[in-house]
Parts: structure tokens; sequence; C-alpha cells
């Protein structure tokens, strides 16, 4: 028990580390070696159709004397139901397109990662809670990456949008009903599946967050240098603004860039879903660099007590993110309506089954069985490795998201995807230690510092 | 627990209670002549007590042809009622385990009367579905898994409909268990107190033996811990299946994969809503201000305001995805909601549950009793049209035009719902007279601490 005596509270600074860096810039150069190889390698024709180059592919489709396929390869006009099994979203993509996708998850999962440790942030002060002030700093540095990993996914959903969503394919076609080609269901959504629309959130979503992040960080410098408890009462009420901005927004946000993907599909919980990945990701980062800083000797005023928190954090909202799962698969497995259960249809089927298994077990039984005990939350190395391990666990998430609907067999699991997850990660990394640097460790003059020092749960 | 609390925070309990005024203040309805308020209440809780048993009896002897419903709208008042009941029962374990959790210590001064709300309400709910079955005489049993030889038919274990019969019951008596539980050093304490007779011998008889050694606390907190963690699956699997109920089927408006966590969302959001109603009353009538402070009132209007704006989401997101799922039969599902022969429910709906709780956005709002009261109310209003607007829109306009029905509740039906407040209150009046209304062992351990 740590209470009942006086703690010193003394500034820290992190000055950087040189292990780490290179670490960082180690992952960055071994993941851009790996990605150059792996498009290098990449078979640049299809592996349905050996023989025949993508290109043609691309004019074959385009050709008016050829009925084109719609998604489902149904040749029939005006059919509003998909068949029972749809057909490989990648058969007439070009082969750089699995480059796009890659791109396109790495980025996403990244926004997630730092988007939902800015939701953390701001919901500390909503809450009122206390315990999480010492390592505060922590929390600010994973956001760092967020500006970054925004305009990649914006570049990149600009750039590969019609290689990568089926509706953004065909959008500029206009077709009409009675044309070849032409489909009544995507035809219906493009009220909201229009490149305006997608361009125009896709930018202004991210924008908002960076700004109100940036807004939260200026008072966090301005408390640190003036203290008084006036930059605390403006960040409750920015984080506030930000919470009721972000719950809207994120939503808008997983429905245009993800569940687009499989344009036909639909699910109401979606959002709610890419909410879970994401808050079980960025509760992990933070965790991480958490228990890095104190290995290496720094954030000293964080002890046993805020780790324990932050593995209960994880333990539940890793039950949380289970919890999402089944209602939206067993309420579409239960319903067994075409038009939704094809989503789960083709990821329990060839290539896709194993990840459908291995994002399961990795995201919810792993840390259900391994956290359930109070002396596993509190192993910094068995914390530090599920953490790790729920990283892997909640990308994986998002790559099953991703890749059936944008590529399907045109993906793989080779040196392409490793290289690009090792980049992000680098870069992330590097990143996140270089905003840590740029101000104090301990926000000193935080009106909860001293009871977040204090922190015992007592059990 | 962390002993260090930054100045900042309000206190827990205001002015300087010592621990023998928590006892003298908490016992004193318990050991008094109860008040003519509560007199007055008692009887008029009764009376509709008594008009629940008539209709309930009119409903068994002539059938549920006494009720509205027909072949279209087979869920009506009845199964609406049962969700919102669920749903007010969900407070009370949320408070004692999930804010045990989170480490909300605000919660010791209304978790024991939100918990016996959850308890009363839940055998409200149980009501409803009990006597839709019609033969209630067999319905009793026909509900469970039990052999042949009782005359009746194996039940279906892919029905949601049965995993709500073990959902309900399993929390109904977790909750009970739970609850009686934290009353134990309470009764024991009005047992030391005694004066009367019959109060020592009662008060005996309920405490188990407490002794409140080192020893009894020790199991005690042991088998709390178990409790809190067995409750906090259970409150959410509970209006979890009671979504499943609908969001398993194929009907529009129902079938929508988001119904589970905006359930749960929904039933806080109404729990705390009656939570919120009865407690303004019962710190005004008995005197418990400086326990059930107006920073309680505060965290719990703000606790509101944010389910309700999470349930406003839910409400958007179904709207939007029915919009955009480009099936035609959901489109219309929704739009009938919004401007069909219901309109005014769904838009009562809307206003009460999205757009009333953004009022407490203002500090003013979320501090003045009578204010949040007042909204509380129009909470449970709007919770119960969530459920009417489900259940009734969705059914009243199926896939085959002529199948299509308006449908409007009998007085019988009226009589049932008003009838369950009556049973309500009378178990709630009870329970203020002869149980603390507020957990004393608790609140003493927190009589110096801030939020």
């Amino acid at each position: 028990m740590a209470h009942g005596h006086k703690i010193e509270l003394k500034q820290e600074f992190f000055s950087g580390n040189k292990k780490a860096t290179k670490f960082s810039l180690i992952l960055i150069v071994l993941g851009l070696l790996l990605t150059i190889i792996g498009i290098a390698t990449a078979p640049k024709t299809h592996p349905s159709n050996e023989g025949a180059s993508s290109e043609e592919h691309h004019h074959v489709a385009a050709d008016n004397n050829t009925p084109r396929l719609n998604y489902y390869g149904d040749h029939q006009v005006n059919h509003p139901l998909p068949p029972p099994i749809p057909e490989d979203a990648g058969a007439h993509k070009p082969w750089y397109s699995r480059v796009y996708a890659n791109i396109l998850t790495n980025s996403y999962f990244f926004v997630l990662v730092s988007c939902l440790a800015l939701f953390f942030w701001a919901l500390q002060y909503i809450a009122n809670a206390g315990w999480t002030t010492v390592f505060k700093r922590v929390i600010e540095s994973v956001v760092a990456f967020l500006p970054i990993a925004s305009i990649i996914l914006i570049l990149i959903l600009i750039i590969g949008k019609s290689d990568l969503y089926h509706w953004a394919h065909y959008e500029h076609e206009a077709l009409k009903p009675g044309e070849p080609g032409y489909d009544k269901i995507l035809s219906g959504k493009s009220w909201f599946l229009n490149s305006s629309f997608f361009i125009g959130g896709i930018i202004i979503i991210p924008l908002v967050w960076f700004l109100i992040g940036k807004k939260l960080s200026s008072l966090s410098v301005r408390e640190d240098a003036e203290g008084g408890l006036t930059p605390f009462k403006k960040s409750i009420r920015w984080s506030a603004a930000f919470t009721v901005f972000f719950i809207f927004s994120i939503s808008v946000l997983s429905w245009l860039v993800i569940m687009s993907v499989d344009a036909h599909w639909y699910s109401t919980i979606f959002s709610v879903y890419n909410f879970a990945t994401g808050f079980v990701a960025a509760l992990c980062a933070i965790t991480l660099i958490v228990l890095y800083l104190k290995s290496i000797g720094h954030l000293n005023l964080v002890t046993d007590e805020h780790i324990h928190d932050l593995g209960k954090f994880i333990f539940a909202f890793s039950i949380f993110w289970g919890y999402i799962w089944i209602s939206q698969f067993l309420l579409i497995w239960y319903a067994h309506i075409p038009e939704e259960v094809y989503y789960y249809q083709v990821r329990l089927m060839d290539q896709w089954k194993p990840y459908f298994y291995i994002n399961i077990v990795i995201n919810f039984v792993i840390p259900f069985f391994v956290l359930m005990t109070r002396d596993a939350k509190r192993n910094p190395k068995l914390l530090g490795w599920i953490a790790v391990i729920l990283l892997f666990g909640h990308w994986i998430d998002v790559y099953l998201m991703v890749m059936p609907g944008t590529i399907g067999s045109l993906a793989q699991f080779g040196m392409l995807e490793i290289g690009m997850l090792l980049l992000f990660t680098g870069t992330f990394i590097y990143l996140t230690l270089l905003s840590l640097t740029k101000r104090a460790l301990v926000p000193i003059n935080h009106p909860y510092l001293e009871e977040s020092a204090h922190h015992d749960v007592g059990v | 627990m962390s002993h260090n609390i930054t100045t900042i925070r309000p206190r827990l309990v205001t002015k300087d209670k010592s621990l023998a005024d928590v006892s003298n203040e908490i016992c004193r309805p318990i050991e008094n002549k109860p008040s003519t308020t509560w007199k007055i209440g008692f009887t008029l809780a009764v009376i509709f007590f008594g008009l629940l048993a008539f209709t309930l009896a009119l409903t068994t002897l002539v059938g549920i042809g006494t009720w509205g419903l027909n072949k279209s709208v087979q869920w009506g008042w009845d199964i609406t009622n049962f969700v919102w009941w669920i749903g007010i029962g969900h407070a009370g374990t949320l408070i004692s385990a999930i804010l045990l959790l989170f480490r909300q210590k605000w919660r010791m001064s209304i978790n024991r009367s939100a918990e016996a709300m959850t308890i009363f309400a839940v055998l409200c709910a149980a009501l409803f579905p009990l006597f839709h079955m019609g033969r209630v005489w067999v319905g009793a049993y026909w509900v469970f898994p039990l052999p042949n030889a009782f005359g009746s038919l194996w039940v279906n274990f892919n029905s949601p409909l049965l995993w709500d019969v073990f959902a309900v019951s399993t929390y109904f008596s977790v909750s009970l268990v739970f609850w009686y539980l934290g009353l134990i050093p309470d009764i024991a304490t009005i047992r030391d107190r005694a004066t009367t007779k019959g109060r020592k011998f009662w008060y005996n008889f309920f405490s188990m033996g407490w002794t409140g050694s080192t020893r009894t606390w020790n199991r005690y907190e042991v088998v709390s811990l178990i409790l809190a963690g067995i409750s906090t699956p259970l409150v959410l699997s509970v209006h979890t299946i009671v979504s499943f109920d609908f969001a398993t089927s194929v009907v529009p408006g129902w079938h929508t994969t988001i119904f589970p966590p905006y359930f749960v969302a929904g039933a806080i959001f109404s729990g705390f809503g009656m939570v919120c109603t009865l407690l303004i009353i019962a710190r005004k009538v008995l005197n418990y201000e400086d326990y059930i402070t107006i920073g309680h009132l505060e965290a719990m209007a703000k606790v509101l305001m944010l389910t309700g704006t999470l349930v406003g989401l839910a409400y958007i997101t179904e709207f939007f995805v029915a919009a955009y799922s480009g099936v035609e039969y959901e489109q219309y599902a929704f739009l009938n909601r919004a401007t069909g022969p219901y309109w005014w429910a769904y838009w009562s709906m809307m206003t009460c549950n999205l757009v009333a709780p953004q009022f407490f956005w203002m500090k003013w709002a979320r501090t003045t009793p009578w204010f949040i009261f007042f909204l509380s109310i129009v909470v449970n209003v709007g919770m119960w049209f969530e459920r009417f607007v489900i259940i009734v829109t969705s059914l009243h306009r199926e896939y085959l035009p002529s199948g299509w029905a308006l449908y409007s509740p009998t007085w019988v039906e009226i009589g049932i719902y008003l009838g369950t407040f009556g049973m309500f209150f009378t178990f709630f009046f009870l329970f203020a007279k002869f149980l603390p209304v507020i957990n004393m062992a608790e609140i003493k351990t927190i009589l110096k601490d801030s939020e």
C-alpha cells in the first residue's frame, strides 16, 4: 500500500532513447525494403486468369461489346438481391490495387488508434477521472500520429478509390436503368456513396479531430507553463465538445471508409464495432508506451496500480469488443437474410477462414483468459505481450474488414503486407517518441496529479 | 483506497455528519410511526395494486381477448410494458456493479434504493409475458425445460424468448441476493438499536446472526465482490437478450444489429430516469438532502445526458442505415415510424430521449432538483414510447398490405399497466418503511470523502 506517506512530485523529461529510435528506424527501413521487394515480386497477372494481363482486363471490362459483370458477376439487369455466393471482388482489379488496399488497412488502423487515444484523453476530462494524470503525456503522444495517418488515408482514398471501391469504380459511368451493368442498389445509395461526399467527409472529419486535439494539447502546454485551474476547466469544455462530435463523426467515417468496401452490405452496429476495435488498440498502444518508459527508468510516478488499471481497461474492452462482435455475427447468422449474410459467408470460406478465427481468438479468447487474474494485469511483461498481440489482432480485424471486399483473391499475406505493417509501426513509434521529447513527461500543474500519484485501489 | 484526493472535488456527504447521525437519520422512518405522506401514498399504491389484481383476474377468466391485440399486432402494450419495466430494472445493478468497477463512490447513497427498484421493476416486468401466454396456470412452468410428463412440449432452445426466461430469472435471483446481502449489516444495526420486542425479533431473524466481527465482514466483502462480478455480465445480458427477441427476427425495423448495445444504453437511460424520479422525492420527504446531494443529482443528470445522446445516436444510425440499405421494406418501416399513423409516438420518443436530455448541458439544469425531476418524467415517458414505436409500428404494417392493421389498447391493458405502478409503489413504500433506504454501513466509510 503506497498511501500514507508523501510522494515527491518531480518533473521528468524524456530526451529520447537511442535504442528505441534505432529500433523504430530499423523497422522503417526493414518495412520499406520488404514493401519494395513485395511490390517487385507481386504477381502482376491475376491468379485466376494466368496469361492475360490485368491491363487487358481493364480494357475488356470497359469495352462496350462485352456485357459488364456487376459485383456479383450477375448478368441479369435490375436484380434486387445478391446471389448466395458473391463473386470475387478482385477478379478484375489491377495488381497494384493490392498495394492500395494495404495502405488503406494500415492508415485506417493507425487513424483509429490515434483518434481513439484522443477520445480516451477527452474522456478523462469529462469523466473527472484522476488516475490517468501521471501518464497523461503518453496518451497525448499517441495522438501525434493522427495528422500523418490521416493524410495518408486521405491520399490513398483519393488516388485509389476507384480501384478499391466497387461503388466508386462505376460511379463516373452514371449508369441508367436498363443499361447492362446497372446496379439498382448502388444507384439507390448514390446520395451517400458519391465522390464529393466521400472526399469531403474523409478530409473534414479527421481535420476537426486534429484541430480539437491541437486545442487540448495547447491547453496542456499552457497548464504546464502557467498553472491555475483555467486550462483544466477549458479542457473539460473542449473535451465535451470533442466527444459529442467524435461519436457521430467516427460513425460516418467508418461507414464511408470501411462499410462502403462491401457496398451492398450494411450493418447498424458497424460503427460501434469499429469504435471497439480502435479503442482496444489505443489502450494497448498507451499501455505499451507506459510500460516501455517505465522500463527505461521514466514515469516514476506510475505504479503497479496504474498498470493494473490499464490492464483492467484492456480486459474490459476486449470483452466489449467480443460482445459487439457476437452481436453483429449472431444476429446476421441467425436471421440469415441474403443481403446481410454474404458478408460472413465470404469471410468464412477459402482464404479468409483462418483470419476469421484468428480475429476472434486473439482479440477475445486470449485477453479474456490471460488477463482474468489480478497477477496477470500487474505483470508488466505479460501485459506488454498481450498488448502487442492485441494490436496485431486488431490490425488483422481491420485487414479482414478491408481485404475481401476490395481486392478479394488478389489479397495475400506476404512480404508486402508485413513490410507495410512494419513501416507504419516504425513511423508510429518514431513519431510518438519524438512527441514525448517535446514536452515534460509529468503534467506538473494538473490538479489531479497528486491524487493520481497516490492512486491505490486497495484490491 | 486513495487517501489523497484533490481538494477541488466536492464532498460526497455534505455537512459534517458523525457516525451516530447517520444511524439516527437513516433509521428514523423505520423506528417511528409512518408519516401522513407515507400513509396517503401507500393507500393510493394499494388501490392501484387492487386494480392490477382485478384486470389480471379478468384477463385470466375471460382471456387475452380482453386486450386490443389483433393478428398483425400480436405484441402491444404488454410487451412494451415488459421491456419498459425491464429497462428500469437495470439501474440498480448498474449502479452497484458497474459504478463499483469504475470506483464511483457517489453510488453509495443511491445504490440501495436503486437495487430495490430493480427488484420491484423486474417483478412488474415478468407479469406481462406471463399473462400474455394466456393460460397462466400452465404458463408458469411451460417456459422451463421440464420432461414431457408434465404434459407440455419441450421448449425451443433456439428461441431468444426462452433465453429471456433464463436471463431475466437469473438476473432477478442474483439481484435479490445481492440486495439482501448488502442489507444484512444494516438490518443488524436496526436490531441492535431496536426498542420493541417485535422489531428485535424480526430484525434479528433477518440479520442472519450478523455479529459485525472481522470474520463476518471479511466473508461479506468476498461474497459482495463475487456477486458484483457475476452481476456485471448479467445486467448486460438481460437487455441484450431482450433485444434479441426482436433482432433475430426478419421483421423490418426489428432486425438490426445495433440493437444489443442500443437496448443496454436505453435501459441505463430509463433506469437512471426512474432513479431520479424516486430519489428526488425521497430525499425531500425523508430529509436526506445531505446524503443524496446536488452533486449526486448532477452526476445522474450527466449519465442521463450521456445515455440519452447514445440512444439518439442509435436512432440516427438506424434511420441512416435503413435509408442506405437499399431494402425498401427497411426504408418503409422507418418512414412509416416517422410519418405513419403512429408518427406522434415516434416524435415523442425523439423529443423526450434525444432532445430533452440536452438541457443538461446547462449547469443550472443539472443542479435544480425540480427540473431534473421534470426531465426524469420526460425520460420515462420517452422510453415507453421508444418500446411502443419499436414494437407496434413495426408490426402494424407487415410485408403484405392485406395484413395491415391498427392497434389501440383496451381499458384492461391500460388497467394492468397502471396496476403495475400500484404494485411497484406498494413494494417501494413498504421498503422505505421497514428497511434503510440508504446503505448505512457503506455511507459511514465515505463521510469525509470527496467524489
